[in-house]
């Protein structure tokens, strides 16, 4: 158990900046996880608190302790690797048992008999324990990798990705299994995930990271409903939000909207407190967002209906996915099931525009939302006080 | 899709192959032939003769033949024990970390193995009888390593860089040092690699001919320099010249069978690796 801090944390491979000053305050007891694009860095923050890596600049504290020079041993970390790391030469049980066999970490073999066969029935691969992991799907091998991370009692949880390669029935499992693992450990976890679903259901907090540096920290409601820029906006959700560029002007006390792909302009519903916002703002190019499930649809024209075509449908299993264009301008909403959708055909949108929020559109950075103040009232419980 | 050749192709295939196996095989078989034969029968008889063992008396019992055959081994086993203690360690260098100039280390290495030894011999005998090391097992285990070392630095490099860099950091996480990564976790995984480059080194340690025939001779005399005894300036004993070429290769035949299984899985995996 541990608090884990990050000051400024620099890393380079080469010519290429892996870490361009990462901080971070991971809470003790916290599941914390980092999101982003691949090749943001999640996993080199990873190693550099493992202390595989260490940073060309900047610290790494345990508990307030500088452990820049303590080596990945001593670091009392218990991490699952990607691609898993397994050791080829040895049983599924050996590899689970390695660390509590190692000088550093050693407990009695009945204990490691007892632990090993403990965690091995959690995650229902007790039946694999002989095995080699060259015997091994991929799936199998994530769960010996996690277990393998699991049976130990470290300061920290690093996991990599550990649900990646699960087939969809077991990675939802094994996702409600490990938020209840970390409840009843109360273990420090970080954990790396390009998955949204994964960060915002397992998350206490999640850091989202972008090329080296973080782009924003928040519960996933912060993240979700509050993004920072566009581009965390664009990563949560699917379908992705829409994004649409347009002009805001304002005639009396009220603002309007007016779409640039369309021409259409829009009245904006009032909201006081947005309102005084867009006012001090006073920026004019603005890209509205709005989720895709306020949008709606019509196959007949209805009065205050946008007339689109339809760019694109697709069936996602429980619900369906229509792309509807106009001016180049696509609008991405979701459906039931079961629709007869001709690619091209007529569709007329309406967007609930009492849900959108507002980014600049030059800097790409937020502005302004509906609700604002108390969605970040539900949002963001611990900063309020 | 996957019919497989047709009957007719498998049967030039095989009829091909049968071909070059005697092909390659006679002279060996000729050479035991041979090594049974009486001088009497040697030159008027082919296949039918009478066998003796004379031939394997006279060479095992009344000459200095075993020891030639254990000065071979110490050279070449020694060698060997070397360039592994040094090699291994190499290779792991040479995959793991980045280094300045390492692509042209690596490749300086691999040069020992293709510069014809006669280019080298003589200068290298004037060094020697500078340092007093000229026939000795020291000077020619040293020598050695020109033919040993370079087949194995890139055999097991290629199988260290199989090894994925993360299997080293879970130990490291879990606990461990490095030695014990090392010889723990490293060495059972590069082990196929290591034998069988190990057995390849011994082998052409052992065939070596001309750096012990230019820096050894007197107190140090492999076998391969050795068995030019047996064919002197008047008379050429074929038949004991037989025997002293069959006794030598068995151990490098014994050792390939004992790790037969390495061998081929060890040399096609990993090795081919650039």
């Amino acid at each position: 158990m541990a608090r884990i801090t990050l000051e400024n944390v620099k890393k380079s491979f080469g010519k290429v900046k892996a870490l361009d000053g990462i901080s971070l305050d991971i809470k003790d007891k916290e599941f914390f996880v980092l999101f982003g694009p691949a090749g943001a860095g999640k996993t080199t923050i990873l190693n550099n608190i493992a202390g595989i890596q260490v940073p060309d600049e900047g610290l790494v504290k345990f508990d307030g302790q500088i452990v820049n020079l303590v080596d990945a041993a001593h670091r009392d970390t218990a991490m699952v690797f990607e691609n898993y790391a397994l050791y080829p030469q040895m049983t599924v049980y050996d590899n689970m048992a390695s660390a509590l066999r190692s000088n550093l970490y050693k407990k009695d073999e009945d204990y490691i008999n007892k632990r090993v066969h403990e965690i091995a029935k959690m995650m229902s691969m007790d039946y694999l324990l002989e095995r080699l992991p060259s015997q091994l799907s991929n799936g199998q091998k994530q769960r010996v990798a996690m277990g393998r991370a699991l049976v130990r009692m470290p300061k920290v949880y690093l996991m990599d990705e550990p649900l990646a390669h699960l087939d969809a029935k077991l990675r939802n499992a094994m996702r409600t299994e490990l938020k209840g693992i970390q409840a009843q450990f109360g273990t420090t976890s970080v954990y790396v995930t390009h998955d949204f679903m994964e960060a915002l259901s397992l998350a206490d907090r999640i850091a989202v990271i972008n090329e080296g540096k973080v782009v924003q920290i928040g519960t996933g409601d912060a993240i979700y409903d509050l993004p920072i820029n566009e581009f965390v906006a664009t990563l949560m959700g699917d379908p992705e939000i829409n994004i649409i560029p347009g002009k805001l002007s304002k005639e009396g006390s009220v603002y309007k909207f007016a779409m640039k792909g369309s021409g259409r302009e829009y009245e904006l519903p009032v909201d006081q407190d947005l309102f005084a916002k867009l006012d001090t703002l006073g920026v004019k190019n603005v890209d509205l967002a709005l989720r895709p499930q306020h949008l709606r649809y019509s196959f007949e024209s209805k009065p205050g209906y946008l007339p689109c075509t339809v760019y694109s449908y697709e069936s996602i299993g429980n619900k369906s996915v229509i792309v509807a264009e106009i001016g180049g301008q696509q609008l991405r909403m979701i459906a039931p099931n079961g629709l007869r959708v001709k690619i091209d055909q007529d569709v007329y949108v309406d967007l609930d525009l009492s849900h959108s929020l507002f980014f600049d559109s030059e800097s790409k950075d937020f502005m302004a939302r509906y609700n604002e103040a108390e969605i970040r009232r539900i949002a963001e419980p611990e900063e309020e006080g | 899709m996957k019919s497989g050749p047709k009957l007719g192709t498998k049967i030039l295939l095989n009829v091909l192959l049968i071909l070059y196996a005697i092909f390659a095989l006679f002279p060996l078989i000729w050479m035991v032939i041979l090594s049974f034969k009486s001088d009497a029968q040697m030159y008027n008889t082919m296949f039918v003769f009478t066998p003796t063992l004379e031939n394997y008396r006279i060479v095992l019992f009344t000459t200095p033949y075993p020891r030639y055959l254990l000065d071979s081994l110490i050279v070449s086993g020694l060698a060997v024990v070397v360039s592994v203690i040094v090699g291994v360690p190499a290779a792991y260098a040479l995959a793991r970390y980045n280094f300045r100039k390492k692509e042209d280390i690596a490749f300086q290495i691999l040069s020992f193995k293709f510069a014809p030894e006669i280019l080298v011999v003589l200068p290298l005998f004037m060094i020697y009888q500078k340092l007093r090391i000229y026939d000795t097992y020291f000077g020619l285990i040293w020598v050695y390593q020109l033919i040993s070392m370079p087949l194995l630095i890139w055999v097991v490099r290629g199988y260290f860089e199989d090894i994925s860099v993360e299997i080293e950091y879970a130990a490291q996480v879990d606990g461990y040092t490095w030695w014990q990564i090392f010889f723990k976790n490293l060495i059972p995984l590069i082990k196929p690699g290591l034998v069988s480059a190990a057995l390849l080194a011994f082998i052409f340690a052992w065939n070596e001919f001309t750096f012990p025939l230019l820096l050894a001779g007197t107190n140090v005399q492999p076998i391969t320099v050795a068995i030019t005894k047996f064919l002197g300036t008047d008379t050429a004993h074929y038949g004991q010249l037989a025997v002293a070429a069959v006794v030598s290769a068995l151990p490098a035949i014994i050792f390939a069978l004992c790790i037969q299984k390495h061998l081929v899985r060890g040399l096609s995996f990993g090795a081919v690796k650039g």
